[in-house]
């Protein structure tokens, strides 16, 4: 025997009360009488009867239990194993794929179409014929498992809604297949969805799957990418990249407005081919500041079948300044370079005050000329820079205005760095470690000598970067590679080529390290009404969102705004839809040689309901006190 | 429940009623005083009783002298002598007797007594004859003292109306004992009483009976006591004792309490009966003037 609902197991912590509370004496209603003298008489072989009195009352108690039990018994909802093996099973796949959201020519949703469908089908389940209920997004899921009751299946079919991820239908075969392997009897899939899938899911095991189809096919047009970055050479601003496209089978014209923060920024005409694309790019988008967060959103001002595609979000990452350490006696051009760039914040310090501890303290630290005399890579955990003197420095006499010969340009501490036709007095001679798990490289070279090295411990961190130039000694300075090179080895050592978090496809996991969480549900940030309103629950460990939108997201550095968005064509693309199928399906009759009737659980409600009767009566005719 | 005492109040034309009964007395008692009721005396009323043989010394007007003529002999022709006759009230005063259900709005067993007790007095103080009134509970308490003449009545109505609330169960051979000890003239003796005694009632009647009383039992109940109707969970809390006993109340126990009390009944009846004691019941719902006029002349009381 199987018990479907487990959970009616807590209700046992319920007898020890019932127990009490017979237990309790029983409050009489005081009467005054003239006289005790005929009750006493009356009762007097009542009182010797006394052993049977507590026989009588033990009997109810145990009554109650029983009846109490049976109860519990009704809720757990016992199955029989041989019922369950032996009846028909059912696994009912529902696709809540975003594009279940389009809306068809009389007005209804593709979903709402499937779910009345799935509802003819569940109306069909009995004891004898079991069903269980998957639905299908980003992930499948089990959300009904094997059951008899109508009532739980209709339940949850109406709780459930489509979603705007992207999906694989095969998956959610494969899922029903997994569940049916360990039963016997007849078995099928039927599966509610707009579009079969091509090819067809393979059927291992033999089991019929039946598509019912819904909708028809439908002209679509649809963002499918919305991306930002930051334009290097303009740090107060970012690009925005919106590519938009034409599932229809007519060209297309629209406009598509780009909010930030909720407002209005850009609104642009589109003109798209059928089954085309369009690249659309804002390139002067401002970075987030004070009084700007950083929330885009892009509308196709279009009213096509599906409205889930035709808003895309999109988050400009808030990046606070890195702390950079310079230990100096004193370089102007430095001191002049760091306090220029924004996305740092430095500190200066002499050499005699320099300690491990302070160090620790900042992202990277920029030695000029300076090795601390207790410095050890080997088990250092911050990042480095070493200007002139390095601790890489060979024993070798100074080059004299060495050339540089070999230049590394994919170094990301040489990105659009340019040393042609620079003069350099002198350089210190390095020469490249050989320090077990670290990856040291020497992207520039005058001929056989390396004249900056960069090394990065296995996993990333910590880096460290050495020059051996004297800026002092060289038109650097001057040349604007100079600002390039600092500010690309300060960010290469910090690791920010890492492109943080910021977007993601509906249906995407984002798994959370410890303490961090995300609302579950998707904020309108700009709007004050939304930070008035109650906080909805957080997702702590995995976030697997559903709905488009913006996510709270708070994290060890403080809040940060997740953007989960479609994307993907095979959802937008509407015209991929199989002719509704016409007529509803009917399942086979289940034979089997047992009685048929009514659920184990109703048994045990209706013998409950007849001992609750039987005590009564007892009860009342005092049988039982 | 005890209810507060009620007046005693009787109008006019209800003891104009009463003056034209009579108490019943089986035996001629013999009598103190010239009254009006008959006794074994031979005196001088106007009933003639007999004949006897003119000795010397007799009256010479008592001599019927018709007689003579006929038979020519000498008859004296004896009257009867109407004396007084003893009454003896003797009014059940325990709590029991004092209670009565919660909200019926009848009177006590008590006070239904007390009625009883006057009206009857009122006979026999009409008829001359010497009336005294006596409380008991769990023995014989005092007394009114003897009372002769409707110019007593009053004084009757005053001891009643004062009468005393005693405490303890009721017990009637103690206290009848006691009664029948301290009179010295036999007489008619009424016992009102509900008769709840623990120990029984039949010892202490019958021993009055032994001491050649005249006995009447008013036996005064409540329907509540008889036919009660509350079920359910109860804490029943006797009226004497304040002694609590759970009941756990059904249709089926009032049942067999209905049998237990009619069982009780008949056995006072019969007892009664049996020992050739006057006997009348006389529950609280019955009007007091149909239960004096119309219960009493039934059960050969009063006449």
């Amino acid at each position: 025997m199987t018990f479907l609902n487990v959970w009616a197991a807590g209700f046992l912590g319920i007898v020890p009360v019932i127990v009490l509370l017979y237990l309790l004496k029983l409050k009489r209603r005081p009467l005054p009488v003239s006289t005790l003298l005929f009750w006493q008489r009356i009762l007097q072989e009542s009182r010797r009867r006394s052993f049977f009195q507590k026989l009588r009352q033990l009997f109810s108690l145990l009554l109650h239990l029983l009846i109490f039990a049976l109860i519990l018994g009704a809720l757990a909802h016992p199955t029989l194993d041989r019922q369950i093996s032996e009846g028909a099973s059912t696994v009912l796949v529902v696709d809540t794929r975003a594009r279940m959201q389009a809306t068809e020519p009389d007005g209804q949703t593709r979903f709402t179409k499937a779910q009345a469908r799935a509802r003819e089908v569940v109306r069909q389940a009995s004891s004898l014929r079991q069903m269980a209920m998957i639905t299908v997004d980003a992930s499948a899921r089990v959300v009904t498992p094997f059951t008899d009751d109508e009532k739980a299946l209709r339940e949850n079919l109406g709780k459930v809604s489509a979603t705007d991820a992207s999906g694989d239908l095969n998956r959610a075969v494969d899922l029903a297949s997994e569940l049916l392997a360990s039963r016997s009897g007849a078995r099928r899939i039927i599966v509610f969805t707009d579009r079969i899938p091509d090819p067809k899911p393979a059927n291992t095991a033999d089991i019929p799957v039946d598509f019912v189809t819904v909708g028809t096919a439908r002209d679509n047009l649809a963002i499918t990418r919305f991306a930002t970055r930051p334009v290097l050479n303009s740090p107060q601003t970012s690009e925005v990249l919106l590519e938009v496209a034409n599932f229809g089978q007519a060209p297309a014209k629209t406009n598509v407005e780009l909010a930030y923060d909720g407002q209005l920024l850009d609104v642009k005409p589109l003109a798209i081919e059928p089954g085309g694309h369009v690249v659309q790019v804002f390139p002067t988008v401002p970075r987030p500041s004070n009084n700007a967060r950083g929330w885009l959103t892009a509308r196709l001002d279009t009213n096509d079948a599906l409205a889930a595609d035709n808003t895309a979000y999109a988050v400009l990452p808030v990046e606070p300044p890195k702390r950079i350490l310079l230990v100096s006696k004193g370089n102007w051009f430095l001191e002049k370079l760091l306090a220029a760039d924004q996305s740092v914040a430095f500190e200066l310090l002499t050499p005699d005050g320099y300690s491990a501890a302070i160090a620790a303290k900042f992202d990277a630290v920029v030695f000029d000329n300076f090795v601390p005399a207790d410095l050890n890579l080997a088990s250092a955990s911050g990042n480095f820079f070493f200007i002139k003197q390095t601790p890489f420095n060979a024993q070798e006499p100074v080059i004299d205005q060495p050339l540089i010969s070999d230049l590394d340009s994919r170094h990301p501490a040489l990105r659009l760095v340019n040393l042609q036709n620079i003069t350099l007095l002198r350089a210190a001679p390095l020469s490249l470690p050989k320090t077990e798990g670290w990856n040291w490289q020497a992207p520039i070279r005058s001929f056989d000598h390396p004249l900056m090295i960069t090394g990065e411990h296995q996993g990333g961190a910590p880096r460290v970067a050495a020059l051996a130039l004297d800026i002092g000694d060289s038109d650097l300075p001057l040349r604007v590679a100079f600002p390039l090179l600092i500010s690309n080895t300060l960010h290469w050592l910090i690791g920010e080529e890492t492109v943080s978090v910021l977007n993601r496809r509906a249906g995407e996991s984002l798994p959370l390290a410890t303490g961090e969480s995300v609302q579950i549900e998707p904020l309108t940030p700009w709007k004050k009404e939304a930070a008035r309103a109650p906080k909805p629950p957080t997702a702590r460990e995995l976030f697997q969102p559903l709905a488009n939108g913006f996510y709270a997201w708070q994290t060890h550095d403080g809040q940060r705004w997740l953007a989960v968005n479609t994307f993907s064509e095979m959802e937008s693309n509407l015209r991929a839809a199989n002719a509704a199928s016409a007529e509803s399906l009917t399942l086979p009759a289940v034979s089997l040689t047992r009685l048929a009737g009514w659920p184990l659980w109703q048994y045990l409600a209706a013998a409950a309901l007849l001992l609750f009767g039987l005590e009564w009566w007892l009860f009342h005719r005092r049988r039982t006190e | 429940m005890e209810t507060p005492t009620a007046p005693l109040l009787f109008d006019s034309s209800f003891l104009a009623k009463l003056e034209q009964l009579y108490l019943l007395s089986k035996k001629l008692f013999r009598g103190a005083h010239r009254a009006e009721r008959r006794s074994r005396q031979v005196g001088s009323s106007l009933e003639f009783a007999d004949y006897r043989n003119y000795t010397l010394g007799d009256d010479l007007r008592s001599i019927d002298w018709n007689i003579y003529g006929r038979l020519d002999r000498l008859f004296i022709k004896l009257f009867e002598q109407e004396q007084d006759l003893d009454i003896s009230f003797l009014l059940d005063a325990s709590a029991s007797m004092r209670w009565s259900p919660e909200g019926s709005g009848r009177l006590s067993k008590f006070d239904q007594g007390r009625r009883i007790a006057a009206s009857l007095a009122y006979i026999g103080l009409a008829n001359l004859d010497r009336v005294n009134v006596h409380y008991f509970a769990s023995r014989l308490e005092e007394d009114l003292g003897l009372c002769r003449g409707k110019s007593q009545f009053h004084k009757v109505l005053e001891f009643l109306r004062n009468a005393p609330a005693l405490e303890g169960q009721t017990q009637l051979l103690p206290s009848l004992r006691t009664f029948a000890q301290r009179m010295k003239r036999r007489g008619l003796v009424f016992v009102l009483s509900d008769l709840f005694d623990a120990q029984g009632f039949e010892e202490g009647l019958a021993l009055l009976r032994y001491q050649q009383f005249e006995v009447h039992v008013i036996h005064l109940l409540d329907p509540a006591e008889v036919r009660p109707t509350a079920t359910g969970d109860l804490r029943l809390i006797e009226s004497e004792t304040g002694e609590a006993y759970e009941v756990t109340a059904s249709e089926s126990l009032l049942r067999r309490y209905h049998a237990e009390v009619d069982a009780f009944l008949t056995r006072a009846s019969t007892f009664c009966t049996e020992h050739g004691i006057g006997y009348a019941q006389a529950t609280t719902e019955v009007p007091f003037e149909d239960l004096v006029l119309r219960v009493l002349r039934d059960g050969r009381m009063i006449q």
